[in-house]
Protein backbone atom coordinates (compact mmCIF):
# COMPACT_ATOMS: atom_id res chain seq x y z
CA UNK A 1 0.00 0.00 0.00
CA UNK A 2 1.40 3.54 -0.89
CA UNK A 3 1.99 6.20 1.69
CA UNK A 4 1.12 9.53 1.92
CA UNK A 5 1.39 12.45 3.92
CA UNK A 6 -0.70 14.27 6.02
CA UNK A 7 -0.16 18.16 7.89
CA UNK A 8 -1.23 18.40 11.21
CA UNK A 9 -1.24 21.91 12.58
CA UNK A 10 0.20 24.32 13.37
CA UNK A 11 -3.27 25.58 13.60
CA UNK A 12 -5.51 22.87 14.34
CA UNK A 13 -8.63 22.45 16.22
CA UNK A 14 -8.03 19.96 18.35
CA UNK A 15 -4.63 21.59 19.22
CA UNK A 16 -4.42 24.14 22.36
CA UNK A 17 -0.95 25.43 21.30
CA UNK A 18 0.54 25.30 17.54
CA UNK A 19 2.98 22.19 17.18
CA UNK A 20 3.40 20.85 13.38
CA UNK A 21 3.13 17.18 12.81
CA UNK A 22 4.30 15.75 9.00
CA UNK A 23 2.44 12.72 9.75
CA UNK A 24 3.10 9.80 7.29
CA UNK A 25 0.59 7.58 6.70
CA UNK A 26 -1.31 4.39 4.47
CA UNK A 27 -4.38 3.54 4.75
CA UNK A 28 -6.07 5.08 8.05
CA UNK A 29 -2.82 4.08 9.84
CA UNK A 30 0.08 6.11 11.14
CA UNK A 31 3.28 4.73 9.61
CA UNK A 32 5.35 8.01 10.44
CA UNK A 33 5.72 11.15 12.22
CA UNK A 34 8.03 14.14 12.32
CA UNK A 35 7.65 17.13 14.62
CA UNK A 36 8.53 20.83 13.57
CA UNK A 37 8.24 22.72 16.59
CA UNK A 38 9.48 26.73 17.51
CA UNK A 39 5.72 28.53 16.55
CA UNK A 40 5.34 30.13 20.23
CA UNK A 41 9.27 30.35 21.38
CA UNK A 42 10.08 33.60 22.82
CA UNK A 43 13.60 33.77 23.88
CA UNK A 44 12.34 33.69 27.82
CA UNK A 45 15.84 32.33 28.47
CA UNK A 46 17.42 34.92 27.00
CA UNK A 47 15.24 37.03 29.15
CA UNK A 48 15.93 35.23 32.38
CA UNK A 49 19.39 36.65 31.74
CA UNK A 50 19.08 40.01 31.53
CA UNK A 51 16.62 40.39 34.09
CA UNK A 52 17.64 40.50 37.89
CA UNK A 53 16.60 37.48 40.63
CA UNK A 54 13.59 38.99 42.27
CA UNK A 55 12.51 39.92 38.40
CA UNK A 56 12.61 36.44 37.24
CA UNK A 57 10.33 35.17 40.08
CA UNK A 58 7.86 37.18 37.79
CA UNK A 59 9.62 35.96 34.51
CA UNK A 60 9.31 32.43 34.81
CA UNK A 61 5.29 32.41 36.27
CA UNK A 62 4.65 33.80 32.97
CA UNK A 63 6.10 30.82 31.12
CA UNK A 64 2.80 28.42 31.25
CA UNK A 65 -0.26 28.87 32.65
CA UNK A 66 -1.20 25.66 33.58
CA UNK A 67 1.90 24.59 36.19
CA UNK A 68 2.68 28.68 36.45
CA UNK A 69 3.70 27.49 39.80
CA UNK A 70 5.92 24.89 39.46
CA UNK A 71 8.21 27.03 37.81
CA UNK A 72 8.57 30.48 40.42
CA UNK A 73 8.34 27.69 43.02
CA UNK A 74 11.50 25.51 42.08
CA UNK A 75 13.25 28.82 40.50
CA UNK A 76 13.09 30.45 43.98
CA UNK A 77 14.34 26.43 45.34
CA UNK A 78 17.70 26.71 42.63
CA UNK A 79 18.28 30.12 44.39
CA UNK A 80 17.74 28.58 47.77
CA UNK A 81 19.73 25.64 47.29
CA UNK A 82 22.40 27.77 45.95
CA UNK A 83 22.53 30.22 48.99
CA UNK A 84 21.78 27.47 51.62
CA UNK A 85 18.52 28.90 52.91
CA UNK A 86 16.58 27.29 54.91
CA UNK A 87 12.60 28.35 54.64
CA UNK A 88 10.41 28.32 57.51
CA UNK A 89 8.26 25.25 57.91
CA UNK A 90 5.04 26.55 57.67
CA UNK A 91 6.25 27.99 53.99
CA UNK A 92 7.22 24.69 52.93
CA UNK A 93 3.43 23.79 53.62
CA UNK A 94 1.69 26.68 51.74
CA UNK A 95 4.21 25.81 48.58
CA UNK A 96 2.96 22.49 48.80
CA UNK A 97 -1.31 23.74 49.07
CA UNK A 98 -0.08 26.20 45.95
CA UNK A 99 1.36 23.23 43.82
CA UNK A 100 -1.09 20.78 44.34
CA UNK A 101 -3.92 22.99 43.98
CA UNK A 102 -2.22 23.62 40.72
CA UNK A 103 -2.05 19.74 39.95
CA UNK A 104 -5.83 19.37 40.43
CA UNK A 105 -6.62 22.23 38.18
CA UNK A 106 -4.64 20.81 35.61
CA UNK A 107 -5.03 17.45 35.13
CA UNK A 108 -8.80 18.15 35.28
CA UNK A 109 -8.05 20.02 32.31
CA UNK A 110 -6.19 17.67 30.37
CA UNK A 111 -8.94 15.07 31.17
CA UNK A 112 -11.98 17.78 30.50
CA UNK A 113 -10.44 18.57 26.57
CA UNK A 114 -10.06 14.59 26.42
CA UNK A 115 -13.85 14.34 27.07
CA UNK A 116 -14.32 16.95 24.19
CA UNK A 117 -11.68 15.09 21.71
CA UNK A 118 -13.75 11.82 21.83
CA UNK A 119 -17.07 13.81 20.96
CA UNK A 120 -18.37 13.45 24.83
CA UNK A 121 -18.81 16.79 25.39
CA UNK A 122 -21.43 16.40 28.49
CA UNK A 123 -18.20 14.67 29.95
CA UNK A 124 -16.20 17.83 28.93
CA UNK A 125 -18.63 20.47 30.81
CA UNK A 126 -18.83 17.73 33.66
CA UNK A 127 -15.50 17.88 34.61
CA UNK A 128 -14.54 21.63 33.52
CA UNK A 129 -17.05 22.56 35.69
CA UNK A 130 -15.57 20.94 38.72
CA UNK A 131 -12.02 22.23 37.77
CA UNK A 132 -13.94 25.80 38.28
CA UNK A 133 -14.49 25.13 42.26
CA UNK A 134 -10.50 25.02 42.12
CA UNK A 135 -10.16 28.19 40.36
CA UNK A 136 -12.90 29.84 43.21
CA UNK A 137 -10.26 29.01 45.35
CA UNK A 138 -7.24 30.00 43.32
CA UNK A 139 -8.95 33.37 42.82
CA UNK A 140 -10.09 33.32 46.55
CA UNK A 141 -6.64 32.77 48.66
CA UNK A 142 -4.39 34.02 45.70
CA UNK A 143 -6.44 36.72 43.86
CA UNK A 144 -5.58 35.05 40.37
CA UNK A 145 -7.27 32.44 38.70
CA UNK A 146 -4.18 31.18 37.14
CA UNK A 147 -0.58 32.67 37.84
CA UNK A 148 -1.04 32.73 42.02
CA UNK A 149 1.87 35.08 42.50
CA UNK A 150 2.57 32.76 46.11
CA UNK A 151 6.43 32.53 46.02
CA UNK A 152 9.22 34.49 47.04
CA UNK A 153 13.07 33.95 47.80
CA UNK A 154 13.04 32.27 51.30
CA UNK A 155 9.40 30.89 51.16
CA UNK A 156 5.83 32.26 50.32
CA UNK A 157 4.18 35.94 49.84
CA UNK A 158 0.88 34.62 51.18
CA UNK A 159 -0.74 33.03 54.23
CA UNK A 160 -3.96 31.29 55.53
CA UNK A 161 -6.26 32.52 58.54
CA UNK A 162 -8.81 30.50 60.36
CA UNK A 163 -11.18 31.58 57.89
CA UNK A 164 -9.48 31.19 54.38
CA UNK A 165 -8.03 27.35 55.74
CA UNK A 166 -11.76 26.93 56.82
CA UNK A 167 -13.13 27.93 53.29
CA UNK A 168 -10.47 25.94 51.49
CA UNK A 169 -11.00 22.72 53.54
CA UNK A 170 -14.46 22.88 52.87
CA UNK A 171 -13.54 23.33 49.00
CA UNK A 172 -11.43 20.30 49.18
CA UNK A 173 -14.58 17.99 51.20
CA UNK A 174 -16.63 19.27 47.77
CA UNK A 175 -14.24 18.20 45.21
CA UNK A 176 -13.63 14.67 46.58
CA UNK A 177 -17.78 13.39 45.92
CA UNK A 178 -17.10 15.30 42.19
CA UNK A 179 -13.64 13.31 41.66
CA UNK A 180 -14.77 10.28 42.64
CA UNK A 181 -17.87 10.46 40.57
CA UNK A 182 -15.39 11.56 37.36
CA UNK A 183 -12.84 8.58 38.18
CA UNK A 184 -15.75 5.78 38.24
CA UNK A 185 -16.50 7.46 34.66
CA UNK A 186 -13.39 7.11 33.15
CA UNK A 187 -12.75 3.95 34.51
CA UNK A 188 -16.67 2.10 33.55
CA UNK A 189 -17.85 4.16 30.47
CA UNK A 190 -17.84 2.03 27.90
CA UNK A 191 -18.07 4.66 25.75
CA UNK A 192 -14.64 6.31 27.45
CA UNK A 193 -12.85 3.32 27.13
CA UNK A 194 -14.06 2.28 23.94
CA UNK A 195 -12.16 5.12 22.12
CA UNK A 196 -9.44 5.51 24.65
CA UNK A 197 -8.30 1.94 25.76
CA UNK A 198 -5.25 0.27 23.17
CA UNK A 199 -5.15 3.48 22.25
CA UNK A 200 -1.65 4.86 22.23
CA UNK A 201 0.49 2.92 23.67
CA UNK A 202 3.92 3.95 24.88
CA UNK A 203 4.85 0.15 26.15
CA UNK A 204 7.32 0.82 29.56
CA UNK A 205 10.60 -0.13 27.42
CA UNK A 206 9.64 3.12 25.90
CA UNK A 207 8.87 5.07 28.31
CA UNK A 208 12.59 4.53 29.60
CA UNK A 209 13.89 5.01 26.29
CA UNK A 210 12.58 8.20 25.36
CA UNK A 211 13.08 9.06 29.01
CA UNK A 212 9.47 10.56 29.69
CA UNK A 213 8.39 12.15 32.93
CA UNK A 214 5.37 12.19 35.02
CA UNK A 215 1.62 10.79 34.22
CA UNK A 216 3.05 9.85 30.51
CA UNK A 217 5.92 7.68 32.46
CA UNK A 218 3.60 6.43 35.28
CA UNK A 219 1.04 5.37 33.13
CA UNK A 220 3.36 3.05 31.30
CA UNK A 221 4.04 1.60 35.08
CA UNK A 222 7.63 3.73 35.77
CA UNK A 223 7.62 4.63 39.59
CA UNK A 224 8.95 7.84 39.35
CA UNK A 225 7.10 10.99 41.01
CA UNK A 226 9.75 13.63 42.11
CA UNK A 227 8.27 14.54 45.51
CA UNK A 228 9.23 10.55 46.78
CA UNK A 229 12.73 10.29 44.88
CA UNK A 230 14.09 13.69 45.42
CA UNK A 231 11.59 15.39 48.39
CA UNK A 232 11.12 19.36 48.83
CA UNK A 233 8.85 21.90 50.70
CA UNK A 234 6.82 19.77 53.21
CA UNK A 235 6.46 16.07 50.93
CA UNK A 236 9.06 14.32 53.00
CA UNK A 237 6.60 14.75 55.88
CA UNK A 238 2.58 13.93 54.37
CA UNK A 239 1.65 11.01 53.31
CA UNK A 240 0.82 9.90 49.42
CA UNK A 241 1.53 7.33 47.36
CA UNK A 242 2.85 7.52 43.69
CA UNK A 243 0.13 6.34 41.26
CA UNK A 244 1.08 4.13 38.53
CA UNK A 245 -0.85 2.32 35.87
CA UNK A 246 0.85 -0.35 33.29
CA UNK A 247 -1.29 -0.36 30.19
CA UNK A 248 0.13 2.68 28.97
CA UNK A 249 -1.99 3.80 27.19
CA UNK A 250 -4.49 7.33 27.04
CA UNK A 251 -6.53 5.94 29.06
CA UNK A 252 -3.67 4.94 31.83
CA UNK A 253 -2.92 8.35 31.51
CA UNK A 254 -5.88 9.95 32.21
CA UNK A 255 -6.45 7.20 35.46
CA UNK A 256 -3.05 8.23 36.99
CA UNK A 257 -3.84 12.10 35.97
CA UNK A 258 -7.29 11.76 37.82
CA UNK A 259 -5.91 9.83 40.74
CA UNK A 260 -3.11 12.55 41.51
CA UNK A 261 -5.83 14.93 41.24
CA UNK A 262 -7.90 12.85 44.41
CA UNK A 263 -4.93 12.70 46.17
CA UNK A 264 -3.75 16.16 45.79
CA UNK A 265 -7.02 16.74 47.57
CA UNK A 266 -6.08 14.85 50.26
CA UNK A 267 -2.45 16.35 50.40
CA UNK A 268 -3.82 19.76 50.56
CA UNK A 269 -5.94 18.66 53.51
CA UNK A 270 -2.97 17.30 55.29
CA UNK A 271 -0.95 20.26 54.55
CA UNK A 272 -4.29 22.70 56.04
CA UNK A 273 -4.15 20.04 59.29
CA UNK A 274 -0.62 19.57 59.78
CA UNK A 275 0.99 23.22 59.01
CA UNK A 276 2.51 24.61 62.16
CA UNK A 277 2.03 28.54 62.88
CA UNK A 278 5.05 30.47 62.15
CA UNK A 279 6.63 32.78 59.31
CA UNK A 280 5.83 32.51 56.12
CA UNK A 281 9.48 33.59 54.70
CA UNK A 282 12.96 34.61 56.11
CA UNK A 283 13.03 37.96 57.64
CA UNK A 284 16.56 38.56 56.07
CA UNK A 285 17.31 39.89 52.35
CA UNK A 286 18.86 36.97 50.87
CA UNK A 287 22.21 36.67 49.75
CA UNK A 288 22.96 34.69 46.70
CA UNK A 289 26.50 33.43 46.32
CA UNK A 290 28.22 33.02 42.97
CA UNK A 291 27.88 29.34 42.26
CA UNK A 292 25.53 26.61 40.48
CA UNK A 293 22.79 24.29 41.67
CA UNK A 294 19.62 22.28 40.52
CA UNK A 295 16.49 22.06 42.09
CA UNK A 296 14.04 19.68 41.03
CA UNK A 297 10.06 19.62 41.32
CA UNK A 298 7.13 17.68 39.87
CA UNK A 299 5.11 19.95 37.89
CA UNK A 300 1.59 18.73 36.90
CA UNK A 301 3.50 17.15 33.71
CA UNK A 302 6.39 15.65 35.66
CA UNK A 303 10.05 16.36 36.60
CA UNK A 304 10.49 19.91 35.96
CA UNK A 305 14.25 21.00 36.41
CA UNK A 306 16.24 24.27 36.91
CA UNK A 307 19.67 25.00 36.64
CA UNK A 308 20.90 28.50 38.47
CA UNK A 309 24.75 29.66 37.81
CA UNK A 310 25.40 33.02 38.96
CA UNK A 311 28.84 35.03 39.02
CA UNK A 312 27.87 36.82 42.29
CA UNK A 313 25.79 39.68 40.65
CA UNK A 314 22.39 39.66 41.23
CA UNK A 315 21.72 38.69 37.44
CA UNK A 316 21.84 34.69 36.55
CA UNK A 317 24.78 33.92 34.48
CA UNK A 318 22.72 30.84 33.10
CA UNK A 319 19.13 30.09 33.93
CA UNK A 320 17.98 27.12 32.28
CA UNK A 321 15.11 24.85 32.52
CA UNK A 322 13.90 21.52 31.00
CA UNK A 323 9.98 20.83 31.15
CA UNK A 324 8.50 17.57 31.32
CA UNK A 325 6.91 17.84 28.28
CA UNK A 326 9.87 18.26 26.43
CA UNK A 327 10.73 14.51 26.12
CA UNK A 328 7.20 13.61 26.06
CA UNK A 329 6.68 15.17 22.78
CA UNK A 330 9.52 12.85 21.39
CA UNK A 331 7.93 10.30 22.74
CA UNK A 332 4.49 10.33 20.51
CA UNK A 333 6.41 8.76 17.52
CA UNK A 334 6.30 5.54 19.95
CA UNK A 335 2.09 6.34 20.55
CA UNK A 336 1.25 7.20 17.44
CA UNK A 337 3.26 4.74 14.70
CA UNK A 338 0.29 2.07 14.65
CA UNK A 339 -2.78 4.21 15.47
CA UNK A 340 -5.57 5.46 13.39
CA UNK A 341 -5.28 8.98 12.08
CA UNK A 342 -8.42 10.08 13.51
CA UNK A 343 -6.59 9.34 16.96
CA UNK A 344 -3.80 11.55 16.51
CA UNK A 345 -5.72 14.43 18.70
CA UNK A 346 -6.94 12.28 20.92
CA UNK A 347 -3.00 10.27 21.85
CA UNK A 348 -1.51 14.44 21.41
CA UNK A 349 -3.88 15.21 24.02
CA UNK A 350 -2.75 12.28 26.41
CA UNK A 351 0.65 13.67 26.91
CA UNK A 352 -0.99 16.49 28.17
CA UNK A 353 1.59 18.75 26.29
CA UNK A 354 2.85 22.14 26.79
CA UNK A 355 4.05 24.12 23.65
CA UNK A 356 4.72 26.81 25.95
CA UNK A 357 7.04 25.54 28.27
CA UNK A 358 8.01 23.19 26.50
CA UNK A 359 9.54 26.28 24.01
CA UNK A 360 10.28 29.30 26.22
CA UNK B 1 22.93 -1.02 49.70
CA UNK B 2 25.87 0.72 48.18
CA UNK B 3 25.05 4.35 48.21
CA UNK B 4 24.76 6.38 44.96
CA UNK B 5 27.82 8.51 45.75
CA UNK B 6 29.94 4.89 46.03
CA UNK B 7 28.56 3.66 43.10
CA UNK B 8 28.84 6.85 40.91
CA UNK B 9 32.64 6.64 41.88
CA UNK B 10 33.17 3.02 40.78
CA UNK B 11 31.41 4.11 37.71
CA UNK B 12 33.27 6.74 36.65
CA UNK B 13 36.97 4.96 38.24
CA UNK B 14 36.33 2.39 36.16
CA UNK B 15 35.27 4.69 32.50
CA UNK B 16 37.92 7.20 33.69
CA UNK B 17 41.83 6.97 33.44
CA UNK B 18 42.66 8.60 36.16
CA UNK B 19 39.57 8.92 38.04
CA UNK B 20 38.24 12.54 38.78
CA UNK B 21 36.87 14.24 41.78
CA UNK B 22 33.21 14.81 42.46
CA UNK B 23 31.96 17.26 44.73
CA UNK B 24 29.10 16.24 46.74
CA UNK B 25 26.89 18.47 47.77
CA UNK B 26 23.29 17.34 50.04
CA UNK B 27 20.35 19.57 50.59
CA UNK B 28 17.93 19.64 54.31
CA UNK B 29 16.61 17.53 52.71
CA UNK B 30 18.65 15.03 52.10
CA UNK B 31 18.44 15.56 48.22
CA UNK B 32 22.24 15.14 46.71
CA UNK B 33 23.65 16.83 43.75
CA UNK B 34 26.96 15.69 42.13
CA UNK B 35 29.18 17.73 40.38
CA UNK B 36 32.36 16.54 38.51
CA UNK B 37 34.58 18.67 35.41
CA UNK B 38 35.72 16.38 33.31
CA UNK B 39 39.53 17.06 32.54
CA UNK B 40 38.92 16.76 28.65
CA UNK B 41 35.73 17.10 26.89
CA UNK B 42 36.29 13.86 25.08
CA UNK B 43 35.88 11.96 28.03
CA UNK B 44 32.01 12.92 27.58
CA UNK B 45 30.96 9.63 25.85
CA UNK B 46 32.86 7.11 28.23
CA UNK B 47 31.58 8.91 31.48
CA UNK B 48 27.93 9.14 30.06
CA UNK B 49 28.36 5.09 29.01
CA UNK B 50 29.09 4.56 32.48
CA UNK B 51 26.05 6.43 34.04
CA UNK B 52 23.59 4.60 31.41
CA UNK B 53 25.11 1.77 32.49
CA UNK B 54 24.13 2.20 35.88
CA UNK B 55 20.70 2.81 34.58
CA UNK B 56 20.88 6.94 35.08
CA UNK B 57 18.72 9.14 33.00
CA UNK B 58 19.80 12.25 30.44
CA UNK B 59 17.69 14.80 32.25
CA UNK B 60 19.16 17.96 30.72
CA UNK B 61 21.77 19.77 28.77
CA UNK B 62 23.00 23.01 29.75
CA UNK B 63 25.60 24.99 27.35
CA UNK B 64 26.76 28.43 28.29
CA UNK B 65 28.94 31.29 27.63
CA UNK B 66 29.82 33.75 30.27
CA UNK B 67 30.93 37.18 29.50
CA UNK B 68 34.03 35.78 31.32
CA UNK B 69 34.62 32.70 29.17
CA UNK B 70 34.58 34.72 26.37
CA UNK B 71 37.11 36.82 27.62
CA UNK B 72 38.91 33.67 28.14
CA UNK B 73 38.23 31.56 24.75
CA UNK B 74 36.27 29.19 26.32
CA UNK B 75 32.63 27.82 27.14
CA UNK B 76 31.38 25.39 29.06
CA UNK B 77 28.40 22.86 28.93
CA UNK B 78 26.57 20.86 32.12
CA UNK B 79 25.13 17.67 31.20
CA UNK B 80 22.79 17.27 34.34
CA UNK B 81 22.38 12.97 35.22
CA UNK B 82 19.61 12.09 37.41
CA UNK B 83 20.00 8.43 39.15
CA UNK B 84 16.78 8.14 40.49
CA UNK B 85 16.16 11.21 42.39
CA UNK B 86 20.42 12.13 42.33
CA UNK B 87 21.88 14.11 40.11
CA UNK B 88 25.31 14.30 38.73
CA UNK B 89 25.98 16.90 36.53
CA UNK B 90 29.00 16.48 34.49
CA UNK B 91 30.83 19.33 32.68
CA UNK B 92 32.66 19.74 29.94
CA UNK B 93 34.97 22.95 28.99
CA UNK B 94 35.05 23.32 24.94
CA UNK B 95 37.22 26.10 22.69
CA UNK B 96 35.08 29.24 21.45
CA UNK B 97 35.90 28.94 18.32
CA UNK B 98 35.24 25.53 16.56
CA UNK B 99 33.59 23.78 19.46
CA UNK B 100 33.18 20.24 18.90
CA UNK B 101 31.50 17.63 21.09
CA UNK B 102 30.29 13.72 20.46
CA UNK B 103 26.44 13.26 20.66
CA UNK B 104 25.16 11.55 23.31
CA UNK B 105 21.97 10.07 21.12
CA UNK B 106 23.59 6.79 20.82
CA UNK B 107 23.81 6.12 24.60
CA UNK B 108 20.07 8.52 25.57
CA UNK B 109 17.51 8.64 23.09
CA UNK B 110 16.23 12.23 24.48
CA UNK B 111 19.50 13.71 24.01
CA UNK B 112 18.50 14.28 20.39
CA UNK B 113 16.00 17.45 21.51
CA UNK B 114 18.73 19.07 23.68
CA UNK B 115 21.41 18.89 21.27
CA UNK B 116 19.36 20.13 18.74
CA UNK B 117 18.69 23.17 20.91
CA UNK B 118 22.16 23.93 22.08
CA UNK B 119 23.68 23.70 18.69
CA UNK B 120 20.73 26.22 17.32
CA UNK B 121 21.67 29.02 20.10
CA UNK B 122 25.87 28.55 20.75
CA UNK B 123 28.05 27.81 18.03
CA UNK B 124 28.99 24.44 18.95
CA UNK B 125 28.80 20.98 16.32
CA UNK B 126 27.69 17.98 17.60
CA UNK B 127 29.66 14.92 15.90
CA UNK B 128 27.73 12.17 15.05
CA UNK B 129 23.78 13.87 15.68
CA UNK B 130 21.30 11.71 13.97
CA UNK B 131 19.27 14.58 12.75
CA UNK B 132 21.12 17.99 13.12
CA UNK B 133 17.94 20.37 11.99
CA UNK B 134 16.96 23.62 13.98
CA UNK B 135 14.76 22.74 16.78
CA UNK B 136 12.60 25.48 17.30
CA UNK B 137 14.50 28.71 15.80
CA UNK B 138 13.95 29.42 12.03
CA UNK B 139 16.38 28.73 9.50
CA UNK B 140 16.43 32.50 8.45
CA UNK B 141 17.46 33.61 11.73
CA UNK B 142 21.39 33.74 11.94
CA UNK B 143 22.53 30.98 13.63
CA UNK B 144 24.24 30.34 17.72
CA UNK B 145 22.29 33.40 18.68
CA UNK B 146 23.11 33.37 22.07
CA UNK B 147 26.62 33.62 21.48
CA UNK B 148 25.96 37.38 19.63
CA UNK B 149 26.58 40.34 21.35
CA UNK B 150 22.60 41.74 19.49
CA UNK B 151 19.98 41.32 22.14
CA UNK B 152 18.23 37.91 21.66
CA UNK B 153 15.21 39.37 21.51
CA UNK B 154 15.66 41.93 19.29
CA UNK B 155 16.11 38.61 16.81
CA UNK B 156 12.88 37.15 17.39
CA UNK B 157 9.36 38.32 17.25
CA UNK B 158 9.44 39.33 20.63
CA UNK B 159 10.27 42.81 19.57
CA UNK B 160 8.28 43.13 15.96
CA UNK B 161 5.17 44.75 18.02
CA UNK B 162 7.41 47.37 19.22
CA UNK B 163 8.96 47.38 15.96
CA UNK B 164 5.55 48.05 13.93
CA UNK B 165 4.26 50.46 16.82
CA UNK B 166 7.54 52.75 16.04
CA UNK B 167 6.74 52.72 12.14
CA UNK B 168 3.41 53.60 12.80
CA UNK B 169 4.02 56.86 14.73
CA UNK B 170 7.23 57.48 12.38
CA UNK B 171 4.35 57.57 9.85
CA UNK B 172 1.67 59.52 11.41
CA UNK B 173 4.19 62.26 12.41
CA UNK B 174 4.97 62.58 8.77
CA UNK B 175 1.56 62.35 7.66
CA UNK B 176 0.73 64.89 10.77
CA UNK B 177 4.19 67.07 9.33
CA UNK B 178 2.85 67.59 5.50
Amino acid sequence: MSSYTIPVGPLHVALEEPMYFRVEAQGEMVVGLDITAGHVHRGIEALAMTRNFYQNITLTERLCSLCSNSHPSTYCMALENLASIRIPERAEYLRVIADEIKRVASNLFNCAILGHIIGFDSLFKHVMETREIMQDVKETIYGNRMDLAANCIGGVKYDLDEERSKYLWQQMERMKKHLDEIYALYCKNSFVRLRTEGVGVLSKEDALRFAVVGPVARGSGIDYDVRQKSPYAAYDRLDFEVQTENGGDVLCRAKVRLREAQQAVRLIQQCVTDMPAGPTCIDTPPEIPAGEAIAKSEAPRGELIYYLRTDGSDIPERLKWRVPSYMNWDALKSMLVGDKISDIALIVNSIDPCISCTER
Amino acid sequence: MQDVISQVKEALDGALSPSVAIDWKCDFKGVKTGWCKLPESDQLLAAASAISTMGGRLSTVTAYLAEKYRKQGRREIAYHFDLDGTTLTLTIELPLEKARVASLTPLFRNADWNEREFMELYDIDVIGHPDPRRLFIDETIEPAVFDGLIPYSTLINGASSKTLWEAVMAQNSKEQGK
